[in-house]
């Protein structure tokens, strides 16, 4: 039910163009600009109780605290006057999906305005109705004024009792009567590869206490493996039965990591033929005398939420359909859902609930696909929750990327930079899109490969371009997308360069940045690290070192890092501390910003010492954390945050600081032990090889 | 079958004395504070106090904990509902991102201070490096078990 309330607008029934539901084309997410007409939706008040539902989908930015404190600004009133609920796609029109630090910068004017409108409207005296909408110079905005009560404060988290006192937020801790347990058993490959069940034993599934039934629904597709679902009365027998059906697979296919690695091998790339796609456009001779010329390679990794991916399905008596979700975009699950069970899309009301964490990686609609299935077969309401192994073999992964960096120095100077990669897909992923359809996107290139690729120093000369690559593996967003992997070359070759004239890193970039707010970043991290160059020391029994980087994520916020590190000589490293300046404009929550940054460093860190997933036997072979492992407590150094305040359009901050951290911590190995860091995460063994 | 949970006698149905703790505390008994992560015990999202020690409920066998006093996330503050000092130390530290693994740092940190009321760096290191946080909150989590220390002395 959509709200009747006192204010009211954006709500017209929005058209919906029904494809056939036997196309071929997948559903795709959409993505309209938030508007303040559509943000009159998301507020109203009634009986002098404010409500707003949260446009966005909480994944674990405290999106619900900042966008309740520009609500309470801009309508002037108490903290505990509104209360927020989280969307579905039955209460809000359409917003696109919560997806590249987008909440601050695209949702904060619509909703103020709105916001602003509402209070007025109420101060003249209105107190029933839709009012229209009223837009307003910026300046005339609260958010943006000199003396605000809530923005640049630290008010109580959104939910921070719930999540302390272990109330019901997620997907998974929705309980419904009746309800039952499924999962869907897949072949143990990649779905990438043709699968499909021919064979298991009924009988001795039957004899499983608790068995309730088999779902054998040719919808229980992800991509080409054709699933077995199973449902039963509590969540281990869906183990039990597993083991007891012992389902036969027919398989079309195989692939091991080598396949992978040579995939996106830069020198065959190279090799083969000019790359694909061009991001800076300069022409450099071929046969330039390199100064520095380098290779990474950066692997597949996995976003590793502590959630694995949860959902409940109800159908009611009428045959409308309720999910409960944890996902980036409930829209896009109700649209795959609707047309995968050929429901009207109104009778499919999709809940968005807390995300225990999301990365990009719950972008697509899979758990809850089968969850709608099963409960539709079952007649109950059915929770699937995916096993830790499934998160790593069904959903999609940072693609793995392999550059080359090639510079040449004139006179202490950069003057020309070649820097050309191969990598897996990431908006246009291999997890939606069949390989047809990347074949008509590989035209368009993939934006989310390109980011952070376009090198932010001068020099005479640059060339930046890529290749993409379709590997049986699914690839994706990972948060931050390309920035991560192609700022942790780009900020490795520059350290290089800086090196090779014997230049200081931080003097060397300060003398190439052309954007003055990415120099600011740096002189700031410069000076909270009390910067004095970067000195390894050698004592016994470790190497100590310092290594800097910054860059700018989506052209919008900007990061500047330095991180020490202390290596022992059978070359484990502990990052000893990380400082870091950041700058996402004006800033509507500081303290969240920091535990953004924070975040992000200690990202940055997984990446160089620990992301990657190992592949074999047609699959990524990992099943628990112990196969990819994450940063844990002990590996993450005291961190100092400096957040540059200014009065600039707010921007984003969720991914912003992982884009100098990895180079950052990188270059404080090469400092310390005289080794470049090539290939991540960093192997210890080959670090002392190299260092021999 | 009887199971004692924070401080309450709950009666466990037949249909669910095989599964692990964790499933009988979630969807048995709505108890959904403690978290399935892993299932495996390497996460710690689904730690829970089990006679004074924090223990992993995933792989937790039911029958095992039947004369045990098990305290989970909804049980650690008082009867009147104030918050367990590590609780609001973890409020006033805004230490939760997504907050899945909180339930787990929560209990292990309580149990922690239970025993070592003023833990040193390294102590906190050992009894929490085997709770995974994903989001990253390891700083916080450390400042907020100092700051718990400090608010019981
Ligand atoms: S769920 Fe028990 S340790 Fe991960
Ligand atoms: S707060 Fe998200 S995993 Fe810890």
């Amino acid at each position: 039910m959509k709200r009747r309330t006192f204010l009211k607008g954006g709500l017209a029934a929005g058209l919906v163009v029904a494809l056939p539901a036997c196309s071929l084309i997948p559903v795709t997410p959409k993505r309209p600009q938030p508007t303040a007409e559509a943000a009159m939706g998301w507020v109203s008040c009634a009986d002098g109780q404010y409500q707003l539902i949260l446009p966005r989908i909480e994944i674990g930015q405290n999106i619900a605290t900042a966008i309740k404190q520009i609500a309470c600004e801009e309508l002037g009133i108490e903290w505990d006057e509104l209360s927020l609920d989280f969307h579905s796609t039955a209460t809000i029109d359409q917003v696109k999906s919560t997806v590249g630090s987008e909440s601050i910068k695209d949702f904060a004017v619509p909703l103020a305005q709105a916001c602003a409108t509402l209070r007025d409207a109420i101060a003249a005296g209105r107190s029933t109705g839709e009012i229209g909408l009223v837009e307003r110079p910026l300046s005339d905005l609260r958010i943006f004024a000199a003396a605000p009560r809530y923005i640049g404060r630290r008010p109580p988290l959104e939910q921070g009792q719930d999540i302390v006192r272990g109330q019901s937020l997620y997907a998974a801790d929705i309980r419904r009567e009746n309800m039952i347990y499924g999962r869907v058993l897949r072949a143990p490959v990649s779905p990438e590869l043709p699968s499909q069940p021919v064979r298991w034993d009924m009988d001795a599934a039957r004899a499983v206490p608790g068995f309730v039934d088999i779902v054998d629904d040719p919808s229980l597709k992800q991509a080409q493996s054709k699933g077995l679902g199973i449902l039963a009365k509590t969540p281990s027998t869906l183990d039990r039965i597993a083991d007891a059906l012992n389902v036969q697979w027919d398989i079309d296919g195989t692939f091991e990591q080598h396949d992978i690695d040579n995939a996106v091998d830069i020198e065959r790339r190279l090799n083969s033929g000019r790359l694909a796609n061009t991001i800076q456009s300069d022409s450099i001779e071929d046969d330039s005398r390199w100064d520095v010329d380098l290779r990474f390679d950066i692997p597949l990794g996995a976003h590793g939420p502590i959630e694995p991916r949860a959902a409940v399905a109800e159908f009611d008596q009428s045959g409308a359909l309720t999910v409960w979700a944890g996902v980036q975009d409930v829209f896009f699950v109700r649209d795959t859902i609707a047309r995968a069970l050929s429901l009207d899309s109104r009778d499919v009301d999709v809940k968005s609930r807390r995300v225990g964490g999301a990365f990009g990686g719950k972008t697509m609609c899979t758990v809850e696909l089968e969850a709608a299935l099963l409960a539709r077969a079952a007649g109950h309401p059915v929770k699937v929750q995916w096993t830790r192994a499934q998160e790593y073999r069904q959903g999609f992964h940072r693609p793995p990327s392999s550059h080359r960096i090639r510079a040449t120095l004139k006179e202490d100077r950069l003057d020309s930079w070649w820097h050309g990669f191969a990598s897996s897909h990431i908006l246009f992923s291999n997890a939606v899109l069949p390989e047809w359809m990347q074949q008509i996107t590989d035209f368009i290139g993939d934006p989310g490969v390109a980011r952070g690729a376009d090198m932010p120093y001068r020099a005479k000369n640059r060339r930046t371009e890529f290749d993409l690559v379709r590997i049986p593996v699914f690839t994706g967003p990972w948060r931050g997308l390309g920035a991560g992997p192609n700022m942790l070359a780009i900020e490795s070759a520059i350290d290089e360069c800086a090196i090779k004239t014997n230049a200081d890193p931080v003097a060397f970039r300060r003398s190439h940045i052309e954007d003055p707010r990415l120099a600011d970043v740096l002189n700031s991290v410069a000076e909270i690290s009390n910067w004095q160059g970067a000195k390894p020391t050698e004592d016994t029994p470790t190497y100590q070192g310092r290594g800097v980087a910054c860059g700018i994520y989506k052209e919008t916020s900007y990061a500047a890092v330095v991180a020490d590190v202390s290596i022992s000589r059978d070359g484990n490293i502990q990052v000893t501390h990380l400082w870091c300046a950041h700058d996402c404009g004006h800033i509507i929550n500081p303290d969240q910003v920091r535990a953004q940054c924070e975040g992000n460093l200690v990202w940055g860190l997984g990446m160089v010492l620990s992301d990657q997933l190992p592949v074999e036997n047609a699959r990524v072979a990992a099943e628990t954390f112990a196969d990819a492992p994450i940063p844990r407590l002990e590996d993450v150094s005291p961190m100092t945050i400096e957040l540059i305040s200014n009065r600039l359009p707010p921007t984003g901050a969720g991914e912003t600081a992982i884009v100098a951290a990895s180079g950052a911590i990188a270059n404080a190995v090469r400092n310390a032990t005289g080794v470049r860091p090539t290939r991540f995460p960093i192997d210890p063994k080959e670090l002392v090889r190299s260092q021999a | 079958m009887k199971l004692r949970i924070n401080g309450e006698l709950r009666e466990i149905c037949a249909a669910w004395r095989d599964e692990p703790l964790l499933f009988v505390l979630r969807e048995h008994l709505g108890l959904v504070g403690t978290k399935f992560g892993c299932g495996v015990g390497i996460c710690g999202a689904c730690t829970v106090i089990i006679d004074g020690i924090a223990q992993r409920s995933c792989i937790t066998a039911t029958e095992d904990v039947t004369a045990s006093e098990i305290r989970t996330i909804e049980g650690l503050a008082d009867n009147n509902g104030n918050l367990h000092p590590v609780q609001q130390a973890w409020l006033d530290e805004a230490v939760p991102q997504c907050g899945y693994c909180q339930a787990g740092q929560i209990m292990a940190a309580a149990a922690l201070l239970a025993t070592n009321p003023q833990p040193s760096d390294q102590d906190i290191d050992d009894a929490m490096s085997d709770n995974l946080c994903r989001c990253g909150t390891y700083q916080r989590i450390r400042k907020a078990i100092k700051r718990a220390s400090e608010a019981a002395t």
